[in-house]
């Protein structure tokens, strides 16, 4: 066939992909050219070939083979994912204990007392020593304290061992 | 093999379902329902990858690909669109494996040498089977966009507009790219039983 300009045309109308216009152009050519009528006839029985041959498919066991795979990896992705979820929340389980730990040992700090004397002036004395670890138990005297009420004649004393 | 018309009743078996309803309950996390919606997608996706990879290991490798890009899309992904997404998936996929196996282990070149050094009697190659064949390689040797665009329009029946939307292409190209390839194919044909005969 010499009419190479036409053969994409013919081609195009073959598989019925030509617009009217151009479909109508190329059947009145093929009317006239006998190189062109070989080509056509060629073009149709090379589609028609090429259908047949892929309108085989694979056997139902690839397509199965195929699946199996999919949810295979998707079942192991989402182990995967279990697990982590898994170390994760162990790790910062352990993270959160470590973190209160110390503060539950901890040892609590001493309660602070407080006296309350109805009347007023209140004096008393000796202090309370702040160290009363370091006092050694054989030097230790008697804890006196000297309560002043309002009556200057009447003085509280408290003596404790 | 089996015959298209088995292939598509077990299809219309497996595929009552509505894809939406499939849709909603593989979003949800519903395994099966996954299943069933790669059972009623699989012939479009594996065929495709076959007709374009040429090979059935590779379009295993490439449908199991596709189906995992579904799987982690399908929260984005809408009913309507989803035919022409797994199209777009499976055909850029093939281009993928292509390039990153570089140069094929048993090239359609070097097939066509084989086939042309076979058999020495004229009218014994010039049998059907053979012709089957050589057509089959005609289109595995076409550069990928034409073999694209000749397998979703001439094989898979697609329109040429859509043809074109899961190619990302106009449809000026795609009917460019379908002439040139069907014109090629024909000469490959033509010129291999030329020089037989």
């Amino acid at each position: 066939m010499n009419c190479v300009e036409w053969q994409e045309r013919i081609a195009l109308h073959a598989g019925g992909d030509a617009g009217p216009a151009e479909a109508a152009t190329v059947e009145q050519h093929l009317g006239e050219c006998a190189g062109c009528q070989v080509f056509w006839s060629g073009m149709k029985e090379s589609l028609a070939v090429l259908r047949e041959v892929h309108a085989e498919l694979p056997e139902a066991a690839h397509f199965a083979a195929m699946r199996a795979r999919v949810i295979g990896e998707i079942e192991g992705s989402r182990h995967g994912w279990r697990r982590l979820a898994w170390i994760s929340a162990v790790a910062a389980m352990a993270v959160l204990a470590m973190t209160l730990w110390p503060s539950r040992t901890a040892v609590p700090a001493p309660q602070r007392m407080m006296a309350a004397i109805p009347s007023a002036p209140l004096v008393v004395s000796p202090a309370r020593p702040t160290h009363v670890a370091r006092v050694r138990p054989e030097k230790r005297e008697p804890l006196t304290i000297r309560l002043q009420t309002s009556d200057p004649n009447i003085v509280i004393y408290w003596i404790a061992e | 093999m089996r015959t298209l018309a088995l292939a598509a009743m077990a299809g219309a078996a497996d595929g009552d379902e509505a894809p939406s309803g499939l849709l909603d309950a593989a979003r949800a996390g519903d395994l099966a329902a996954f299943e069933r919606l790669m059972r009623r997608y699989e012939r479009l996706v594996l065929v495709t990858a076959l007709r374009l990879a040429g090979s059935l290991p590779d379009a295993q490798d490439v449908s199991q690909e596709v189906f995992l890009k579904l799987y982690r899309n399908l929260g984005k992904l809408e009913e309507d669109a989803l035919t022409t997404w797994l199209y777009r998936v499976t055909v850029n996929a093939c281009y993928d494996l292509r390039r990153r196996r570089g140069r094929r282990p048993e090239s359609p070149v070097e097939e066509a040498g084989q086939l042309a050094a076979s058999g020495d009697d004229p009218q014994e190659a010039l049998t059907a089977a053979e012709r089957r064949r050589v057509l089959d390689l005609s289109l595995r040797m076409l550069p990928e966009k034409e073999r694209a665009a000749i397998v979703l329009r001439d094989l898979e029946g697609l329109p040429t507009p859509e043809v074109a939307r899961v190619l990302g292409s106009s449809e000026a190209t795609v009917r460019s790219q379908i002439s040139k390839g069907r014109v090629k194919m024909r000469g490959f044909v033509e010129r291999y039983f030329g020089r037989r005969s």
